[in-house]
C-alpha cells in the first residue's frame, strides 16, 4: 500500500485539477459570443483569416451582423447557419463533420499502439544471457584446441 | 507473412495521402453556392445615377447580377462580354451590376475607360449583398430566372461561350 501511494496521490491531484479546468464558468457575455464567433468564420476575401482577424469590407460587415444576430437573441448555431446558408460550409474555419476531429486522435493512438506494439516484440538489451555450462566449456575448449592443431 | 509487412506503411500512407491532394490543383475560390435552385435574395440599392433599384423591380423577367470593382482585372475582361450580351438581349432579361467593395468615383471612372453598356449599377455600400449572394470575390455573376430563382453563378471572368451557356439556363438565347 505505502509503494502505491505516490501513485495514487498524484491521480487524485490531477483529477482534482482536470475537474477545477473543467468547472462550467459564468455564461459568456454577447461580445464574447460574438468575438468568438468572428473567429470561427472565415473572411471571404482572405480566405485564410477569419472574420475577427481581417480587414477588409467583407469582414467588417460580417462582424455587424454577427454582432446584430447575437444582440437579437440567436444562438450560436443560428448565426453560424446565417454564413452557412450563404456560403456553404466553407465559411467555417473548423470543420463541422465529426470525422475531421477524430483522424488526427485516431492516427495517434494507432501510432502509439504500433510503437508500443514495436518495443514489446523488440528482444531486450538488458535481458542477461545464460552462464555457459561445463560441458558447453568442454566443447569449446576442444574444438579451439582441434583448430590450433 | 514477414515479407508482406513491408506492404504495411504503403498501404496506410497512400490513401491518406491521396485524400489530402485531392485539394490541390482545385481553385479554392470555386466554392459551390448554396444559392442555386434557392430563391434569389431581395435587395434595394441606390444606382450609380442616384436612383433606387429593388429586386421587386425586376419581378416577372430572367435577370443578370454580376458583381465587380474598379481594382478587378477579370472585370476588364468580361465587361465586353457583358455588355454585348445586353446589346444582343436587353429586351428579354435585366442586367444589374454591383459595386463591390469601392467607390462610386472609381466605377465611373472605369465606365468612362472601358464604355458604359447601358444597364445600372447599383452601389453595395455596407457589402451586405454580396454576403446575402455569398460572393467570395469580384468578379462574380448570377444567373437568376423569371421565378427569382438562381439557376447557376459564375465564378471569375465571363466568356462568351459561358456567357452563352448561362443565359440559357435561364432561358435566354439558343
Amino acid at each position: 500500500m505505502s509503494r502505491s501511494l505516490p501513485a495514487v496521490a498524484i491521480g487524485c491531484l490531477l483529477a482534482l485539477v482536470a475537474l477545477f479546468a473543467l468547472r462550467p464558468g459564468s455564461p459568456p457575455t454577447d461580445a464574447q459570443r460574438a468575438d468568438a464567433l468572428a473567429h470561427e468564420l472565415r473572411c471571404p476575401d482572405c480566405a485564410g483569416l477569419s472574420v475577427a482577424d481581417s480587414p477588409t469590407n467583407a469582414a467588417q460587415e460580417m462582424r455587424r451582423q454577427i454582432v446584430e444576430l447575437v444582440v437579437g437573441g440567436a444562438s450560436n448555431a443560428e448565426v453560424r447557419q446565417h454564413f452557412v446558408d450563404r456560403y456553404g460550409d466553407w465559411i467555417r474555419l473548423a470543420p463541422s463533420s465529426p470525422v475531421a476531429w477524430l483522424i488526427p486522435f485516431a492516427v495517434l493512438i494507432a501510432g502509439v499502439g504500433a510503437l508500443t506494439a514495436w518495443l514489446v516484440r523488440r528482444p531486450s538489451p538488458l535481458v542477461p544471457t545464460p552462464p555457459i555450462s561445463a560441458d558447453e566449456r568442454r566443447r569449446l575448449r576442444e574444438e579451439a584446441e582441434a583448430l590450433d592443431a | 507473412m514477414q515479407s508482406l509487412r513491408w506492404l504495411l506503411v504503403p498501404l496506410l500512407v497512400l490513401p491518406i495521402a491521396w485524400l489530402l491532394f485531392q485539394g490541390f490543383g482545385r481553385d479554392p475560390r470555386q466554392v459551390a453556392s448554396p444559392l442555386i435552385e434557392r430563391q434569389a435574395p431581395a435587395w434595394s440599392l441606390t444606382t450609380l445615377d442616384g436612383e433606387t433599384l429593388t429586386s421587386d423591380d425586376l419581378a416577372g423577367r430572367p435577370y443578370v447580377v454580376n458583381f465587380w470593382a474598379s481594382w478587378c482585372a477579370p472585370c476588364v475582361e468580361e465587361h465586353p462580354v457583358l455588355s454585348a450580351a445586353w446589346d444582343q438581349h436587353s429586351d428579354d432579361l435585366a442586367m444589374i451590376g454591383v459595386l463591390y467593395s469601392d467607390s462610386r468615383d472609381n466605377a465611373e471612372s472605369f465606365l468612362d475607360r472601358y464604355g458604359r453598356a447601358g444597364y445600372p449599377t447599383v452601389v453595395d455600400e455596407s457589402g451586405a449583398l454580396a454576403i446575402d449572394f455569398g460572393v467570395v470575390g469580384p468578379p462574380e455573376t448570377f444567373f437568376v430566372d423569371a421565378d427569382g430563382i438562381v439557376r447557376e453563378k459564375q465564378t471569375g471572368p465571363l466568356t462568351a461561350e459561358s456567357m452563352d451557356r448561362h443565359l440559357a439556363s435561364i432561358g435566354i438565347g439558343r
